[in-house]
This record gives C-alpha cells, sequence and structure tokens, in this order.
C-alpha cells in the first residue's frame, strides 16, 4: 500500500475517493455478503493521526482485507473504508477491536455520543444497507474534492540539517532581546494570590517568523533541540542586558543541561542582583538524556541556592516514571482539559502522590476550568495565559494610566522586556511590580 | 632461504607470479582478467565485499576451470581455461551489480578512466600478464614497508587521542547525503547477547546487527566527533534507521537468518520503510526478531512510542529498550513500559551494587527480570562477575566475544585466535 493517506491528489489524480466510488457503484451489483466499514480515523485528535499513525492502521488491517478478498481505501481526510465480501464476524470484530485498541489514548475510541452510536467506526452490512453507504462514500469524494481547492496555503518546509545550518547562521548576529517573553507564576496563600517567580523564554513563534518565516522549527525534534541549545545562549545574552525597573522575586529560565557549565551562564549568573531567585527549568528528556550531568548539575545549583524545576509534565510522562527521583525543587504538570475525565486524572494523582503539593504548579492554565480544578485538588501553584489576564486585570484596577488601555494590550505588555509594547505602556513601573491579587478560588466561587 | 622487506614468499602477489611462470607451458585456451576492486571507493572495498565478490567464483574453482586470486590491494586475478568464459561473464555481471553505484563504475565510460575489469588472452598477452604479476609482487612489497613503519609510528605514539572537531548541522546533512548513496554493508557488526550462567561457557540467544559508529565515523569524516551533539547524533540514526532497512531488505535471505536484534528509532517503526521491510520478514521469523530503541527517542514522544509498540508487539517482534545507563536506571520501568528487554550500560560504579538513590541494584534487576536484564559493552571480565552477584544473566560486549571466540577454537582444538577483531 503506497498511498499516502494524507495527499488528496491533483484535478487529474485518480484519489482514493474515486477508487472507493468505483468500487462502491461494482459492490452496488452484488451487494449480497459485502461489508463496509468506515473508521473515523479523521475525528481523532491531530496529534494522534499523524500520518505513520494512519498507515500502521491501514497495514493492521491489510491480512483480514485481503483473506475476504476486499479493498482497503485511505482517504485523504484520514479516514479508512474497506469493503470485505462475507468476513466471519469474529474476525472482523476481533479486527476492529485491536485497532480501537491502538488509538487507545484518543477519547474517540471510548466516548459514544450519548445515544449508543460508535464514533470510531461505522459498520454497513451491504446486504440491507447499501443506500446509505453510498450516500456517504459520494459525500466523501465531493468533500475531498472541496478540500482540493481550498487547501493551497503554502506548507512550511521542516527544520533539517541543511535548514538548521541557515537558521544557526542567521541566529549568530541577532539580539534575542525582542524575542523574549515573560509569564509569573502565582501561589495562593490565605486570601491572596503572589507572583513566586517569572520564567523569561524566547517566543519560538515570534523568532521563526523573524528569520525563518518559511521553516517549521518546531517541526523536527532532534534538530529543534539543537538548536535550543543555541537560543540558550541567546537568552542568556538578552537576560544580561534586561533592564527592568524592578526584578521579579525570582528568574526562572529553560535551559538545556549542558548550558550550565557554559561560561555564557556562569556570566549571566554574576549579573544576578542580590537578593533575586534563580529556578532553572529542564526536560524531562534531558534529565533522561545524560543522567549523571543532570544530577551533577543539580547538587552544585543546591550548593548555590538555586532551584531546579522539571519542566513540561504530563499524564505520560507521569505514568511512566518517578518524576520524584529527580529530588527537583518544583514540578510542573501542563494542565489540558482532559485531566477533567476522572481516569486521567486519577493516573496524575496517583503518580504525583509521593510528591509535596507545595512542590506542584499548574501550568498552561488558560482557562478559570483549569484554576478551579488545580485548587480542587490541592494544587496551590499557577501560571498560564490565564493567569497573565489576571494580573493584567488587576494592574489595571489600580494603574493610574489605565484609562487609555484595554486587557489584552495590558496583558501584551506584560509578556515583553523590552521594544515598542514596552514604550507603549504609560507605567512601565507598574508592569515590572507584580500587584498581590485576591485569592481565585474565592472570585470563582462567589 | 632469504626474504626481502618482511614479505613472505607465500603472498597471494608471490603465488600468482609463480603460478603464471608455470603457465608458460599452457599458455593455450585459457584468459585472465584482473577485477581492479583497488579502484572502488574504500568504503566498497572492505573485507565484506571482496569476500562476496570472491564468492562468484567459487563454481569455477570448484570444477577446477580457473584460479583465483585475492591481493592485498583488494584486487582480484581471474585465470581460466576459455571453455568457463560464461561463467566468468555472469559473475562478471554479479560484480557490476554489486558495485553499481560506486563512482569507478558509474563514470567507467570516461575517457582515460582505468576499466574496472583488465582481460588478458594468456597465449597473445603473456609477457603484459607477467609483468603485471611482477609489478603487483613490488607494489606489495612496498606496501608492506610503509605499512610497518606506520605500525611502529603508531606504537610510539600509543593512545594520542584525536582531537574532534563537534559535529555541526551543515556537516550532518553532508554526512546524511553520503548516507543515501552508500553501501554500508560493510559496516554492519554483529555482537552476540548471551547468557552466562556461573562460569558455564555464554549461550548465545541472539544478535545485535549494528553499524560500527567508530568506523563510520573514520571512513567519512575522520576529525569531526559524531557525538559531540546527541541530538544531531540522534538525527543521524534515524537516516541510518532507513539504511539498514534497505540493506536487510537486501541481505534478507544471510542476514536475517537466526535470532537478531537491530536498533531502529521510534518514527521509523511508523513509515512505510518500516512496512516494507516487514513484508519481507516471514511471520515466523518475526518473533525472533528484537527491535531496540533507546530511551531518549521512547521518552521524546510517549504516545507515539506506546503506538509503535502495540503494531511492532501485534506483528510479533520484541521490544529492548537501550542507552540505559546506572544513573537513568531509577526513571525506567520496564515493565510499566510494557517492553520485554532492558539493555544496561556497563559502568565501573556498578561494583557498589547499588543504585544513585543508594537502594541496591539486585532490588532492581529482581523487579526487572533476571532473564530480561541485559549487561552490555562488558569489556571485561569482571563485568560479568559484578552482573552476576545482582542477579544479571544476560550479557553483550567485547569479553563476551573473546570467551566465544574462545569456545569456538576450544571445540575445534585449536589457539584462540578469532578474538582479533577489529572493532
Amino acid at each position: 500500500m503506497q498511498a499516502s493517506p494524507r495527499d488528496p491528489g491533483g484535478p487529474e489524480t485518480v484519489t482514493q475517493e474515486h477508487l472507493l466510488l468505483d468500487a462502491a457503484e461494482r459492490v452496488g451489483r452484488v451487494r449480497d455478503g459485502r461489508v463496509a466499514v468506515h473508521l473515523h480515523l479523521s475525528r481523532l485528535k491531530p496529534q494522534n493521526r499523524q500520518d505513520g499513525y494512519l498507515r500502521v492502521a491501514g497495514r493492521m488491517l491489510e491480512p483480514m482485507v485481503s483473506a475476504y478478498r476486499g479493498q482497503i481505501f485511505l482517504l485523504s481526510n484520514a479516514d479508512i473504508v474497506f469493503i470485505i465480501n462475507q468476513p466471519s464476524p469474529i474476525d472482523l470484530k476481533d479486527h476492529i477491536h485491536r485497532l480501537r485498541g491502538l488509538f487507545a489514548k484518543d477519547p474517540l475510541t471510548n466516548d459514544d455520543s450519548g445515544d449508543g452510536v460508535d464514533l470510531f467506526c461505522t459498520l454497513y452490512d451491504l446486504t440491507f444497507d447499501f443506500d446509505p453507504f453510498f450516500a456517504m462514500v459520494q459525500t466523501a469524494l465531493a468533500e475531498a474534492r472541496g478540500r482540493t481547492r481550498t487547501s493551497q496555503a503554502p506548507e512550511l518546509k521542516p527544520l533539517d540539517a541543511t535548514t538548521l545550518a541557515v537558521v544557526l547562521e542567521r541566529l549568530t548576529m541577532l539580539d534575542a532581546s525582542p524575542f523574549v517573553r515573560r509569564q509569573s507564576a502565582i501561589a495562593l496563600s490565605g486570601a491572596h494570590a503572589e507572583v513566586i517567580f517569572q520564567e523569561f523564554f524566547i517566543s519560538v513563534g515570534d523568532l521563526q517568523r523573524a528569520l525563518a518565516p518559511d521553516v517549521n522549527l518546531l517541526g523536527n525534534r532532534w534538530m529543534f533541540q539543537h538548536l535550543s541549545t543555541t537560543l540558550d545562549r541567546r537568552l542568556l545574552d538578552a537576560m544580561r542586558r534586561m533592564r527592568l525597573t524592578h526584578a521579579p522575586p525570582a528568574i526562572h529560565l529553560n535551559l538545556n543541561i549542558g548550558t550550565l557549565q557554559d561560561a555564557t551562564f556562569k556570566t549571566f549568573e554574576d549579573s544576578l542582583p542580590e537578593g533575586v531567585g534563580l529556578g532553572i527549568e529542564v526536560q524531562i528528556l534531558d534529565v533522561l538524556a545524560d543522567s549523571r550531568a543532570f544530577f551533577e548539575t543539580h547538587r552544585k545549583l543546591k550548593e548555590r541556592g538555586r532551584h531546579l524545576v522539571i519542566d513540561s509534565l504530563n499524564e505520560a510522562t507521569l505514568s511512566f516514571m518517578e518524576v520524584g527521583r529527580t529530588g527537583a525543587d518544583l514540578y510542573k504538570v501542563d494542565w489540558t482539559p482532559e485531566l477533567r475525565e476522572p481516569h486521567r486524572r486519577d493516573a496524575v494523582m496517583a503518580a504525583l502522590k509521593h510528591v509535596d503539593p507545595a512542590k506542584l504548579l499548574l501550568a498552561r492554565c488558560d482557562s478559570e476550568a483549569a484554576i478551579a480544578w488545580g485548587v480542587d485538588h490541592g494544587l496551590e501553584k499557577f501560571q498560564g495565559r490565564y493567569i497573565e489576564a489576571m494580573l493584567a486585570a488587576t494592574t489595571m484596577g489600580v494603574c493610574d494610566k489605565a484609562g487609555a488601555c484595554t486587557l489584552a494590550q495590558c496583558t501584551a505588555r506584560h509578556a515583553v522586556i523590552t521594544g515598542p509594547l514596552r514604550v507603549e505602556c504609560g507605567n512601565n513601573q507598574m508592569l515590572d511590580t507584580p500587584p498581590k491579587m485576591r485569592n481565585p478560588k474565592r472570585k470563582a466561587t462567589p | 632461504m632469504t626474504l626481502s622487506a618482511g614479505a613472505p614468499i607465500t603472498s597471494t602477489e608471490n603465488l600468482l607470479l609463480e603460478y603464471i611462470y608455470k603457465l608458460e607451458r599452457h599458455r593455450h585456451g585459457r584468459s585472465a582478467c584482473r577485477i581492479r576492486l583497488s579502484l572502488l571507493q574504500p568504503m566498497n572495498r572492505r573485507e565484506h565485499h571482496v569476500r562476496a565478490a570472491l564468492s562468484t567464483f567459487d563454481g569455477l574453482i570448484r570444477r577446477l576451470k580457473g584460479q583465483v586470486f585475492a591481493l592485498s590491494n583488494f584486487d582480484i586475478v581471474v585465470i581460466f581455461k576459455d571453455v568457463a568464459i560464461d561463467e566468468v561473464q555472469a559473475a562478471m555481471i554479479k560484480l557490476r551489480f554489486l558495485f553499481d553505484d560506486d563512482p569507478a563504475l558509474m563514470n567507467e565510460e570516461d575517457e582515460g578512466r582505468a576499466s574496472f575489469v583488465e582481460w588478458y588472452v594468456v597465449d597473445k598477452d603473456y609477457q603484459t600478464l607477467l609483468r603485471m604479476a611482477q609489478g603487483l609482487v613490488n607494489d606489495d612489497i612496498q606496501r608492506r614497508t610503509q605499512d610497518k613503519a606506520r605500525a611502529a609510528e603508531e606504537a610510539a605514539a600509543p593512545q594520542r587521542q584525536k582531537r574532534r572537531d563537534p559535529l555541526t548541522p551543515a556537516l550532518l546533512a553532508k554526512l546524511q547525503n553520503a548516507l543515501m548513496g552508500a553501501d554500508l554493508a560493510n559496516m554492519m557488526r554483529r555482537q552476540a547477547i548471551c547468557a552466562v550462567v556461573g562460569q558455564a561457557p555464554p549461550q548465545p540467544l541472539f544478535y545485535e546487527l549494528f553499524f560500527s559508529i567508530g568506523e563510520l565515523q573514520e571512513t567519512l569524516l575522520p576529525n569531526i566527533g559524531l557525538d559531540s551533539s546527541p541530538w544531531l547524533f540522534q538525527e543521524l540514526t534515524e537516516t541510518l534507521d532507513y539504511r539498514v532497512l534497505s540493506l536487510l531488505n537486501r541481505h534478507d535471505d544471510r542476514t536475517l537468518s537466526g535470532d537478531v536484534s537491530i536498533n531502529l528509532n521510534v518514527q521509523t517503526l511508523l513509515s512505510q520503510d518500516f512496512l516494507t521491510f516487514d513484508d519481507g520478514v516471514k511471520s515466523s521469523q518475526r518473533g525472533t526478531i528484537v527491535i531496540e530503541l533507546q530511551k531518549v527517542d521512547i521518552f521524546a514522544d510517549l504516545n507515539a512510542f506506546l503506538f509503535a509498540r502495540d503494531f511492532a508487539r501485534e506483528r510479533g517482534y520484541r521490544i529492548c529498550i537501550d542507552g540505559v545507563t546506572v544513573d537513568s536506571l531509577p526513571f525506567i520501568d520496564r515493565g510499566r513500559l510494557g517492553i520485554d528487554l532492558l539493555k544496561l550500560a556497563w559502568d565501573a560504579s556498578l561494583v557498589e551494587g547499588k543504585l544513585p538513590d543508594g537502594s541496591p541494584l539486585a532490588d532492581y534487576v529482581r523487579k526487572c527480570g533476571p532473564s530480561r536484564t541485559i549487561l552490555c559493552r562488558c569489556d571485561a571480565a569482571n563485568a560479568i562477575q559484578v552482573g552476576q552477584s545482582v542477579g544479571i544473566t544476560l550479557f553483550q560486549g567485547r569479553h563476551i566475544e573473546q570467551l566465544l571466540a574462545a569456545e569456538t577454537a576450544r571445540l575445534r582444538g585449536g589457539p584462540a585466535t578469532a578474538a582479533r577483531r577489529r572493532s
């Protein structure tokens, strides 16, 4: 099976949808004993329907399809349709079951729409259900044609060794300051919420637009990891030059462990004002890549009173490794709405049961629901876009220059450390002095 | 008897010359050809290639229709009876196929280029043939003298660490390009994973097939440290994956026979190349193939790993997590990851029998499964003793290879010579 599951084809090419229509027309003449199955893989979450997954799904069905003299079609929207002749019902059920198992991580495979309809797959016994099947096939073809016409957006180039070489070259001349963003983390204490640190990072999206608008910098994990080692140095340079009216209580930086041995880090650390804390956030991948270096670095950071943070934890990483063994000072768990599903919540909470709640932070909180979930589960520390908006709103409540500003403007100005956005703000003092907020929990439940 | 410049009288070059002298009275009805493997790119004329090339003439020798000489400059000279000309021509087609991506064959039509095969009609070209053989003997003597001098020089400056420049993305791009066209069969190595119980000789369970990175480095980028960036190296392994799969597709009859393990990336398992490879594997064989995945690759995208794992196991492959060190061991729960085997790299600190957090290594091994934990990179005997003391029964490494070679030699009743392995 060589057909690319994603290629809708040009106007001249025969698409999978065309072939399916042909096959459906032929089957229409001899419907007896024929069964068609429509797997709605297009309904999977985007990360679960990558080309590789679809290829493998098709492969898993091949033996059955050939055993029952059938045909399989990988549609351009990622759906799979196959038609087979007099299959053993057990065999068919078994294959669909195994395929469902393969996608078990996706809610599609366990959700039903409430009315007993299986959202993952539709079965057509063509002896009786030919007409609805044929209608579905026609719709699929029409939709595929529509997609071919509309999907003309230029694709970004993947980041490969050649493009990375170019990007790195452009990066050597670059002052990263305009691309540095900051985000505050808060801790709840009693009736109040206070900023405990600010994380500074380079906005990859903005950097990409400025440096390589035609390249997807995040499109290749290993290449990006390599790029990030250079970004680390650019960030540290920018941090050294940063001029705020007031330093945050602590600065957090997302760095590679290797960077901490670099002279750039030493220079930055020396430039850090007295009394400002420093936290280093690392990825679990970096911990695993060289665990010895990780433990050694952690020990040295500890000696200097620095904090070590494990970043970007999620249900999968927490379920498969005991992150508590890193001995970190803080663990950042990414919020996703799926955490509200009981089995996911239980998996995450079970993995964290040995970790002191004071060492946990819920990151990527983009809604009030995220904060509410965190509070309900005993978390005290939060970070994310929703927190930024709350801080901006509180700032506007007390800022004497707020009359001319919108909340979006205030949020955007908080996020940068230099450049026009910051200049536009009439009160830089307030931008750098996080206000004390009321405990969001109280706000959420009046 | 005097030997000049250390050239043994029995060198192939000498044997060839002697044979040609004798041929003087039997010149009629014979032809000769010289296959100039020496013109090939160095990476195309490793031992493996010469052996493959020589084997094409096996039939000829068996039926006493010809003589084959494998020279020390990699060239092959075949002298045969004219009745066997068809057979020799057929062998030549095979040879050209074997090396068809080498510049020496690709640009053969270029004027002034030495041709890959030189033909001689012995009767007519006897003097030319004789001069060629004499020239070869002289070249061989010269080469031996030079080799000796170089060896002496290297011995005088032992263990001088080569300073290598770091691998950059630009170099990686070049390397990936070079690899796409290269035949890496000669860089493929095998190493046994063995059960070692007590003092008994190792029992091989399966063989890991891998590219010798050291040799790859020496051949393609001698002054570059390929492992200077773990991430660029990881990217390089993805390119190597496709090469290993295409190689195994080509040689599936031979290389894949027996129980083997291959190193792949998660993304490769989801690629069309792997599905094509899977097509070529007999279903009975899949159960004997182990797929080794690096720990960073597994944790880089756990969902992709879980997907690929389920698929691979469904197809009958077994999975091994590789690249685990004593420091990362506490983070790896083989059972929870649903992986069949775990490879722990030998490290001197294992002697203490403890994990970094102080917990006993033996407890970890018991939980992981003694028959599921492989101690690899065992270069010395104490690795086995230490491994056994914490309950490990499976081992891999140079020391194991030596034990295996010694055992083979013992069974044959000869001295242990097979341990001379180029790494």
